[in-house]
């Protein structure tokens, strides 16, 4: 990197909330001749609780990979901290929860939780982390003897064992149950209210709906969209329309295969299940057509269909486009 | 740093397999070989107690090198520790070093009991000779970490048993430590590591001089192993 960069980014470290915590610029990874990443740029800036989604194998941890250091972009340029990934994690900017992050054996969990209290530049004391992270009750335990929850719990540890300014969690609740999921986000969101950054890559996307104030979609190595969870939904432009049908009553059901703005149609029983990107126009071809619906609610979808639905666009425009040169800016700004 | 070798040193003495490979078994096998060159006096211009004190207490070194250490790497690499660390403050050759630290650690006692063992078996030395023989198998003992370290970085878990177990048991089959290997097979025997590993030991014991070809392989092999270890190491950190 030449000196005149160095200052620049320097410069802008230096304003408190003006800097940026993390900067991907055009970057793109082949592996063989697989691209798993595609030309993603973005820009984390501090305070920012962000959450990554995107299907298995969608680039995520690839991704996360290259912030951290761990792998070299074919292309483009990662920047943390105005610096190299790994300078950062040497001053102890970034606290890492990986999904794959084995831990020690034939040590206690309080061992292990010193080791990174000490080896942080600015770590907090022992007790004080594993308080934090709920794991007091473990700490004399073998961190060999853990469940699959409690791991995780460690591992969480890990990430907080010092003073921070970004907090990397790939899939971080995988193998808890609900109650331990919900403890665990309670004290993720006092993190983020300390002021650090928070990212976290999660394919539970109820999860991202409720604690992330930005979700960035991955979808085939592409960064499809980028803004808050109800933009995402938006978007997606879709509603849920649900009713009762009297079955005495009315046309044939085979004649709501013809209504207008209907994405997917679900008739279990008397209810009927409409999702559409025109509820209004369908709504009024519904009476139209004769129905006489019952308990008509028409409501937004959940950020989980407008996931499968922007998905799904973007497979759609890659069959359309097989030259593969769609913009993924041009595609946020839609 | 520090604390990471103070961690990894706790953990190789809670480890069974370490109390197994470096400590159990030279001991027993002492005791056995002993008894079985009960009719013999000299072996390799030692006594027979001398002789297989000296290559049960390289037995010993190499085991923790090899069996307990590149079996660790292997292990920690693949569950992801090796990963995680190298997400901490720690510097990028720290968990190397604090593995061969931790290796070195743990062939110490298992010198000095193979020693005491030796001691109360009949081995007669000067003082200044228990501590020189000591030192030179501690400091030759780090040649062997250091291969222990590329093994580890050489394979995965389960194709890396086999690998261990071959390269171990050609290095003490052809190094001396159950029998000496006469005629021609010994002219190529005497050159293997462990073998000069054990020959540095005998000399420390009847203060014979070393041969500078000797002295070459030795430093050949510290640095040929030295170098596949940090070859392995780089290769591994690229592919993340």
């Amino acid at each position: 990197m030449s000196t005149s960069v160095e200052q620049v980014t320097g410069a802008a470290r230096r304003g408190p909330g003006s800097g940026e915590v993390a900067a991907f610029r055009n970057v793109s990874k082949d592996f063989g001749a697989v691209r798993a990443v595609n030309d993603i740029s973005l820009t984390l800036y501090p305070g920012e609780t962000v959450a990554f989604l995107g299907p298995n194998g969608a680039g995520k941890s690839t991704s996360i990979d290259m912030l951290l250091g761990l792998r070299e972009p074919s292309s483009g340029s990662v920047s943390l901290f105005g610096g190299t990934p790994r300078q950062a994690i040497l001053d102890g900017r970034v606290g890492v929860m990986l999904q794959s992050g084995g831990l020690m054996p034939d040590v206690k969990v309080r061992e292990l939780i010193r080791f990174a209290c000490e080896i942080h530049p600015r770590g907090y004391d022992v007790d004080e982390v594993l308080r934090t992270a709920g794991i007091t009750e473990l700490a004399d335990r073998m961190v060999d003897k853990l469940s699959g929850g409690q791991e995780q719990r460690v591992r969480f540890a890990l990430a907080t064992a010092g003073d921070s300014d970004l907090i990397v969690l790939d899939e971080p609740t995988t193998g808890m149950d609900v109650s331990a999921r919900q403890a665990f986000w309670a004290v993720m969101r006092a993190q983020a209210d300390a002021g650090r950054t928070v990212l976290f890559a999660t394919h539970y996307l109820e999860e991202a709906d409720s604690i992330a104030d930005r979700v960035l979609v991955v979808h085939r190595g592409r960064l499809i969209a980028d803004g808050t969870a109800a933009e995402i939904k938006a978007r997606a432009g879709l509603r849920k329309i649900s009713f009762d049908l009297h079955p005495a009553e009315g046309p044939d059901l085979s004649l709501l295969n013809t209504i207008p703005g209907v994405g997917s149609l679900d008739i279990s029983g008397h209810t009927v299940r409409i999702n559409s990107n025109d509820a209004d126009a369908a709504v009024a071809a519904i009476y139209r057509a004769g129905f006489y619906p019952r308990g008509l609610e028409v409501s937004g979808v959940g950020l989980e269909q407008a996931f499968i639905t922007i998905t799904g666009e973007q497979d759609a425009a890659d069959l359309s486009d097989l030259s593969d040169r769609s913009d993924p800016a041009k595609e946020n700004a839609r | 740093m520090s604390t990471l070798v103070k961690l990894e040193i706790l953990r190789v003495l809670r480890n069974r397999r370490y109390l197994i490979f470096t400590i159990v078994m030279p001991v027993g096998l002492y005791l056995l070989m002993v008894s079985a060159y009960s009719g013999v006096d000299t072996l390799g211009g030692v006594s027979v107690k001398a002789y297989f004190m000296v290559s049960m207490a390289t037995l010993g070194t190499v085991s923790a090198s090899m069996n307990t250490n590149a079996t660790r790497i292997a292990l920690e690499r693949k569950s992801g520790w090796a990963r995680q660390l190298r997400l901490t403050a720690l510097p990028g050759y720290g968990y190397v070093v604090a593995k061969i630290a931790a290796t070195a650690a743990s062939t110490l006692p298992a010198i000095v009991i193979t020693f005491a063992v030796g001691h109360a078996e009949g081995v007669k030395l000067s003082a200044g000779t228990w501590l020189t023989l000591a030192l030179v198998l501690w400091v030759g003992g780090f040649v062997f970490a250091a291969l222990g370290v590329a093994l580890g970085y050489s394979a995965g878990p389960d194709s890396l048993q086999p690998i261990v177990m071959i390269v171990y048991m050609a290095l003490l089959m052809l190094g001396g430590t159950y029998f000496q290997f006469t005629g021609s097979m010994a002219n190529v025997a005497k050159w293997t590591p462990m073998a000069l590993y054990n020959q540095l030991g005998r000399v420390a014991q009847t203060g014979s001089s070393v041969s500078s070809g000797e002295i070459a392989a030795v430093a050949a092999y510290a640095a040929a192993f030295g170098a596949l270890a940090a070859f392995l190491y780089r290769r591994d950190r690229k592919e993340a």
